[in-house]
């Protein structure tokens, strides 16, 4: 059994390199649209990871993922863009972009903080409610902390750059690889692989190891996960600090990735599309998550580019399907097949295309993410 | 009693006057009794007398409304469950609560979670400390599985397992906590006679080899008088016997509980041929 498994971690191992590989060698010979769309498809990784761990892996619901992003995304222009706006004035540090990522990181972690003593005591669904108040508070700041946010039309988000390598605006300092000119959607590109890879190795790390398994039993058994010695409100605290960090962290891609940021941007709708992307990937899975995220992202991006030679797909502002509304409902009508067909999700798919015969994994009898046999132990209570 | 060494550090339990009301419901009602440090004890009574309700008193899952339990010299009423956890009070769940999408290695390790300390950071970082502690624990699992006759099954997810492997992973988890009072609640339900009999001896093993003490609630009436030191009888909530297994079956009153509650056996016909194979 352990030689099956070290075999599957070693086909994982080899399927994982191969596709860094791949992820590493793309910029070389696709288009900028393509690389465009994977750095907003990287942002939406990790902001998919996080709430997966908090959703997926422990079980408790929460819409407020958008608002996590909103903090993150505004901490990072006003911590690093300058101040600046013509009907509506702005204020900004204009500190290194480093520091407002890494500030955008924290901001929304301590936001994360503040709920957590709500987010601790709330199970599942009614968090879900609760957090759900959140998203509303968000909007509400944005549009009327006018000095931070920019206001209705929102403000501009500065390029990112490390110790004065630009991964925008200028494009200093001069670069190619194999006579590639690597501009500035080469290098969000590498950018957004690196912390992406980074967010997914942390998460994969957490599912594996003490934390990770207590977040589970909190998922499949509170009463069992607090009896083997769990503090349940703080992991389901410290789970929702890590899930509303994740969500800064992808909140300051975002911002990157659209280049300025508006209030619009972070309504309950974006909060239901990370959802939409974990339960597609199936919940609960590293791999899943990103899954998902890369479709739910990455659909309208590319509906939009080719809308030219799709049919059913008109121009923003003209009657009929824009590629957004056109990309809603594809999403819309996959999470309705997958519920239905396959609710392991993208990832429980790709499971099973790759199942070998192993016997006693054939046929699980019952749902993998929950205690099994709970109604038949007290059935089969002899008396 | 034991022959063997006890362990230092394992206290008498005591029971003192334990009532738990839900609603007007009287789960348990002014019970008391004590479990001598390194015994085998069994609670048992009909369904619904309020045996895995005592459980969760004893774990911190339930509060009581009147009473107090101590553990040495530690008062257990009024503590969180995780906190009773670290005091060494492990218990095996009556209906199955692990997690089905994990292998048993990987529910074993939860019973860990309160002798190792990797948190989010160093776990997520993969950080040395966090990689060793995880093998060491790793290895004693092992151990763990393999006693409780799991050696072949260590990485199968414990959702396609058997009922009665279910059950034994239940158990070796709580053993993973190396626990100093052990509650396991029906065992060896829906077990034959045969891995009844190897469970029973397993019991024993456990008590023998770690000193510790086991409360055993148990409807298989074989099992309970062949291996119990101490039973407890409890009837809709009240204490109605407590003594050795002899004096247990030749209490008028629990035969009485027995017959009265529309089982067409006693106690010690139940013996004679364990109740197990009653119900599917
Ligand atoms: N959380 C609860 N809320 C309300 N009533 C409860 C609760 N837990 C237990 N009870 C009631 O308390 C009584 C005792 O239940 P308990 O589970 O302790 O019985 P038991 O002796 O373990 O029975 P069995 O042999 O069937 O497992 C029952 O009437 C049960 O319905
Ligand atoms: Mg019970």
């Amino acid at each position: 059994m352990s030689d099956t498994s070290t075999a599957t971690r070693l086909v994982k191992g080899v399927v994982l390199l191969a596709l860094l590989v791949v992820l590493l060698a793309l910029p070389l010979y696709v288009e900028e649209f393509w690389l465009r769309t994977g750095f907003a498809v990287f942002a939406a990784i990790i902001g998919a990871v996080g709430l997966n761990l908090l959703v997926g892996t422990t079980g408790q619901l929460s819409l407020a993922h958008a608002f996590f992003l909103a903090v993150g995304a505004l901490t990072y222009v006003y911590v690093s863009g300058d101040p600046g706006g013509s009907a509506i004035e702005y204020g900004g540090f204009g500190l290194p972009p480093i520091v407002g990522m890494v500030a955008g990181v924290v901001m929304a972690g301590l936001a994360g903080v503040l709920f957590s003593p709500i987010a601790a005591r709330l199970r599942g669904i009614y968090l879900g409610v609760a957090s759900l108040g959140l998203v509303f508070i968000g909007q509400h700041l944005l549009n009327t902390w006018t000095s931070v946010s920019g206001g209705f039309n929102g403000r501009l988000a500065p390029a990112f750059d490390l110790f004065g390598f630009s991964f925008g605006g200028n494009e200093e300092p001069y670069l190619a690889v194999l006579g590639v000119p690597f501009g500035q959607a080469e290098r969000l590109w590498y950018l957004g692989l690196a912390l992406c890879a980074l967010a997914c190795w942390f998460a994969s790390n957490l599912l594996r190891s003490r934390p990770g398994r207590a977040l589970q039993n909190v998922r499949d058994s509170e009463v069992a996960a607090s009896v083997m010695g769990v503090n349940v409100q703080e992991y389901k605290a410290k789970v929702f600090l890590v899930s509303s960090m994740y969500a800064g962290l992808a909140g300051v891609l975002y911002a990157l990735s659209i280049g300025s940021v508006a209030p619009e941007s972070f309504s309950l709708l974006l909060s239901v599309q990370y959802l939409a992307m974990i339960v597609l990937g199936g919940l609960g899975s590293v791999g899943g998550a990103a899954m998902g995220a890369a479709f739910v992202s990455a659909l309208p991006l590319v509906l939009q580019q080719y809308s030219g030679s799709l049919p059913f797909i008109v121009e923003p502002g003209q009657p009929g399907i824009v590629a957004s509304q056109a990309a809603a409902f594809l999403y819309g009508g996959a999470i309705v097949l997958v519920v239905m067909f396959e609710p392991g999700g993208l990832a429980g798919l790709a499971r099973r295309l790759k199942r070998q015969p192993r016997p006693p994994q054939e046929s699980p009898p019952v749902s993998t993410t929950s205690s099994a046999p709970a109604d038949s132990s007290s059935g089969g209570t002899p008396r | 009693m034991s022959t063997t060494q006890l362990r230092k550090d394992v206290r008498p339990l005591t029971i003192d006057n334990v009532t738990v009301r839900f609603g007007a419901l009287l789960a348990l009602s002014e019970v008391s009794f004590s479990v001598e440090p390194g015994a085998v004890h069994a609670v048992i009574g009909p369904n619904g007398a309020g045996k895995s309700t005592m459980f969760n008193v004893l774990s911190g899952v339930y509060e009581v409304s009147e009473g107090e339990v101590r553990f040495g010299d530690e008062v257990l009423t009024g503590r969180k469950p995780h906190q009773i956890a670290r005091l060494g009070v492990a218990r095996a769940f009556q209906n199955i609560a692990l997690s089905g999408s994990q292998t048993v290695v990987q529910n074993l390790m939860l019973g860990r979670h309160r002798l190792t300390t990797a948190g989010f950071v160093s776990a997520g970082l993969r950080l040395p400390k966090a990689r060793n502690e995880e093998k060491r624990h790793t290895a004693r699992v092992c151990e763990i599985a393999e006693f409780l006759e799991l050696g072949n099954k260590l990485h199968v997810p414990v959702g396609v397992l058997s009922y009665g492997d279910q059950k034994r992973v239940e158990v070796a988890r709580a053993l993973s906590t190396e626990p100093r009072l052990l509650l396991l609640d029906e065992p060896v339900a829906g077990m034959n006679a045969e891995e009844t009999a190897r469970m029973a001896q397993t019991v024993l093993e456990i008590r023998d080899a770690l000193g510790i003490t086991v409360i055993l609630v148990e409807h298989d009436m074989g099992m309970v008088m062949g291996i119990a030191d101490r039973v407890t009888v409890l009837d809709f909530g009240r204490r109605i016997a407590d003594g050795t297994p002899d004096e247990v079956q030749a209490d008028p009153e629990v035969i009485r509980a027995y017959l009265g509650s529309g089982d067409e056996t006693d106690p010690a016909a139940a013996a004679a041929h364990g109740t197990a194979e009653e119900t599917p």
